[in-house]
């Protein structure tokens, strides 16, 4: 190793460098030579991959029991995690439960990861210190189907209908309660908004939020904030550094793929403990496009007229060079219309990351200071979109209405007597 | 007359599905829910007068308790007065060279000498907000966290992380004042509570967090920058290449999806559904209005819809301005209204999927066929809210 000139020196540093910036900005980022290790398929850098993939692959909501869990029973999350994922690579999958087998194949998961996408900022994000108040999140559809993850509901005895109606009910209730706390949760932000107003040292904020009023009012947990932001700022800077210097990694981990036999199909062909694409998910597609297929039939009965009124106005322009280029400036008008939804839908579903909730600031109106969303803004968009989705529900209802006519309208002696009052 | 006897009893499978979709919708309220009390408390707290923390000390008061008043300081008081004020003389030894005691705006609130610390220490800069002038100041510098952690030279004239003990006995904060004598019988109660509506404004940040926490946003800016280079160049490249192979060499090389993958394209094939219904209404609504179109109209693209606005750095501290309270709740409101209101549509969905094919397929048509078909109306066509009343004419009578 002496021998070797100071260039090579410096280029054989690299790559643990590069590892240990790696290993900073993960939330239990092995050191370089577990790395190292598992490029050899050592026993002993298996169970701290194991334990590296857990913490990567839990939903931040099962983090903390996850680690209380059997080793097989985090095996199994692992593996189900990476089978939802589409990871090509099953021998990983054959492997018994938690043992010391495979480091190397954790080490192409782990590395199969980091490559698809980004992995660490999703990470960091997850984590993501809170320093300003936010609304809540509230995203329904991420939640949409209730897939393996579903409660399991036991049903001893029948269930009579009743019950279903009586849920609805307590359903009702508990959205209504939830929009009266949160109401009181924003006079109460507005007020502490309004009393610390100067305080902050942020021009642009102008006021603390909560998280900085209460460490002011309890310093045990100013301190455990503090303690939170030193510690991202760490794994931040680590992650910047990674940034800078993977490509050696990428080049080391095509020594360890080569390193690795690659899996003959006949493997595969063998049932798959965990299905690639459950149940609900094919479901969920069929849903989807049943909803396209309606929305491309709505698009139609609307566009029809007028695309015949105006087929019947334009007749009657002619067709001189006037004409030509207007119709040409309307068709590119048109094109970029649909370019800006399909950049806005790629945008919004390219984050794969949830969208980050802003952080509310309180400022007297007109105070035109960029940057900032305005919260009429949002209003508006909000509003557009609850009433589109209003109306969606109602045509849903009325179709059930009809449906429900027909079914029953059939019966004769039978009168259906309406709740009065709608 | 079909009165309330009568029920329906679901097949079980079915109503399992309908009990796990009305349980994952009931445990979505109650999570939020949770959360929001969480954040409840905390606010309310805040807005409460505030109770000192003893950190030294083991017990945990609770931060509820009003203060009550302490006229006489007893033994323990004092004894604790002694470690507190050998505690803050260290720490005012170590900020030497700051800004003299009788610029400062705290003094020992209790003192015989009430007086006479008022009048040398009230900093006329803080007379706005001592309302009392009279009295000694409320506010009392108080290190919780060894000075050394927040190195600075000058103490900004607002108190630095006010406190106010209202129990305790407060130390004494500066060298001037060290010669005071303490009467403890004639201390009177000085200290008034400190809440947020009268004081929150002399509240600063220490300035160790004020530096982690532009640190902290100047890194999230960085990493969220992605601005590439030739080394990022580089290295997509290589992790191009490398999953390319890793595929190559799995045994299945072409791409499955799994089932995270096809679920993250149902939603997005959903969201891509929404805007294109919203684009198309608001398209029909301005329509309504808008002269037939003519030679000269080409109309500008309408922006990209949105919700999060401006959309240059995704992890920038993107700013929600909002005006008054008002606003704020209906903002806050509307957007609990979109998720329920997608909740039910999502539910409308499965009743018709389980109920609709009940009513078709179930014989005989008696009276347990009614409550079902009185049932699914309620839920189908009313949401549940309102129920119908089915009167039966039978030829017979």
């Amino acid at each position: 190793m002496g021998r070797r000139g100071p260039r090579v020196q410096g280029a054989a540093r690299a790559l643990p460098e590069a590892i240990a910036a790696l290993s900073r900005s993960l939330p239990a980022g092995p050191s370089p030579e577990i790395f190292r290790r598992a490029k050899f398929d050592r026993p002993e850098a298996a169970p701290v991959l194991w334990q590296l993939l857990l913490r990567v692959l839990s939903p931040l909501a099962e983090i903390n029991t996850c680690t209380d869990q059997a080793p097989e029973a985090q095996a199994l999350v692992v593996k189900s995690a990476l089978s939802s994922q589409g990871y090509p690579r099953s021998v990983l999958l054959q492997f018994p439960e938690g043992n010391s087998q495979g480091s190397r194949e954790l080490l192409l998961a782990v590395s199969w990861l980091l490559a698809r996408g980004p992995l660490l900022e999703q990470l960091l994000a997850q984590t993501r210190v809170q320093l300003g108040d936010q609304l809540p999140p509230c995203e329904w559809e991420a939640l949409a189907s209730p897939g393996p993850s579903a409660p399991l509901v036991e049903t001893k005895s029948p269930v009579d209908l009743r019950l279903v109606e009586w849920l609805m009910g307590k359903l009702r209730i508990r959205w209504r309660r939830l929009i009266s706390s949160q109401q009181e949760q924003c006079t109460l932000l507005s007020k502490i908004h309004l009393y610390t107003h100067g305080c902050h040292s942020e021009q642009n904020l102008g006021h603390l939020s909560v998280a900085e009023t209460e460490m002011l009012r309890d310093p045990e947990s100013g301190q455990q904030l503090l303690q939170a932001l030193e510690s991202e700022n760490i794994r931040l800077e680590a992650a910047l550094e990674w940034r800078r210097c993977q490509l050696v990694f990428w080049q080391w981990m095509d020594t360890v793929l080569d390193a690795c036999s690659p899996e003959s199909p006949a493997v595969t062909s063998q049932p798959i403990v965990l299905p690639m694409i459950s149940e609900g998910g094919l479901a969920e597609l069929e849903l989807v496009k049943q909803e396209l297929q309606a929305l491309q039939e709505e698009l139609r009965e609307v566009a029809e007229p007028r695309r015949a009124a105006w087929e019947a106005q334009v007749a009657g322009l002619g067709r001189g060079p006037e004409w030509s280029n207007t119709r040409k400036a309307l068709q590119e008008a048109v094109e970029q219309e649909l370019e800006a939804l399909r950049v806005s839908w790629e945008q919004s579903s390219n984050l794969a990351q949830p969208q980050r909730p802003h952080r509310l600031v309180r400022r007297k109106d007109g105070a035109a200071r960029a940057p900032g969303l305005q919260a009429a803004k949002v209003i508006r968009t909000l509003s557009t979109q609850e009433a589109c989705l209003r109306k969606a529900l109602h045509q849903l209802q009325s179709q059930c209405q009809q449906e429900l006519a027909r079914l029953v309208g059939a019966l004769p002696g039978l009168i259906w007597i309406l709740a009065p009052g709608h | 007359m079909l009165g309330a006897k009568a029920g329906y009893l679901l097949p079980t499978d079915c109503a399992r599905r309908l009990l796990a979709e009305l349980q994952g919708a009931l445990d979505f309220c109650a999570e939020r829910q949770r959360q929001l009390e969480r954040s409840l408390r905390v606010s309310r707290r805040l807005l409460q007068v505030w109770e000192p923390a003893r950190s030294p000390s083991p017990e945990a008061e609770t931060k509820e308790e009003d203060p009550t008043p302490a006229c006489t300081p007893s033994a323990e008081d004092l004894k604790e007065l002694e470690l507190l004020t050998q505690a803050l003389e260290k720490a005012v030894r170590v900020r030497k060279g700051v800004s003299k005691a009788g610029q400062r705006d705290r003094t020992p609130s209790l003192t015989s000498n009430a007086a006479t610390a008022a009048a040398h220490s009230q900093a006329p800069s803080q007379a706005g907000s001592l309302a009392s002038g009279t009295r000694s100041t409320k506010d009392i510098q108080w290190t919780t966290v060894p000075a050394k952690d927040y190195p600075e030279g000058r103490l900004p004239p607002r108190g630095d992380r006010t406190r106010v003990r209202t129990q305790a006995q407060a130390p004494r904060s500066g060298p001037g004042l060290r010669n005071q004598q303490m009467t403890p019988s004639a201390v009177p109660r000085a200290t008034e509570p400190f809440t947020l509506k009268e004081k929150g404004t002399l509240l600063q940040l220490p300035v160790a967090f004020r530096k982690a926490a532009s640190q902290n946003s100047r890194l999230w800016a960085q990493l969220g920058s992605g601005h590439t280079n030739d080394s990022t160049d580089a290295a997509s490249a290589a992790k191009t290449q490398f999953l390319h192979k890793l595929q190559m060499a799995s045994g299945c090389p072409s791409h499955r999806p799994g089932a995270a993958e096809v679920r993250a394209h149902a939603q997005s094939l959903r969201k891509a559904c929404m805007l294109l219904r919203l684009h198309m209404q608001k398209k029909l609504s301005t329509a309504m209005t808008e002269q037939p179109p003519g030679p000269c109209l080409v109309e500008k693209p309408t922006q990209a819809l949105s919700l999060c606005g401006e959309v240059d750095s995704f992890w920038c501290p993107e700013l929600l301005i909002y005006s008054s309270t008002k606003e704020l709740q209906t903002l806050a409101t509307l957007k609990l209204q979109v998720a329920m209101l997608d909740q039910q549509i999502h539910l409308e969905k499965v009743l018709m999927t389980e109920l609709l094919p009940l009513i078709n397929t179930q014989e005989p048509r008696g009276p347990p066929w009614l409550a079902l078909c009185r049932a699914a109306y309620s839920l189908l066509c009313k949401g549940g809210e309102d129920f119908l009343t089915v009167l039966r004419d039978d030829p017979a009578d």
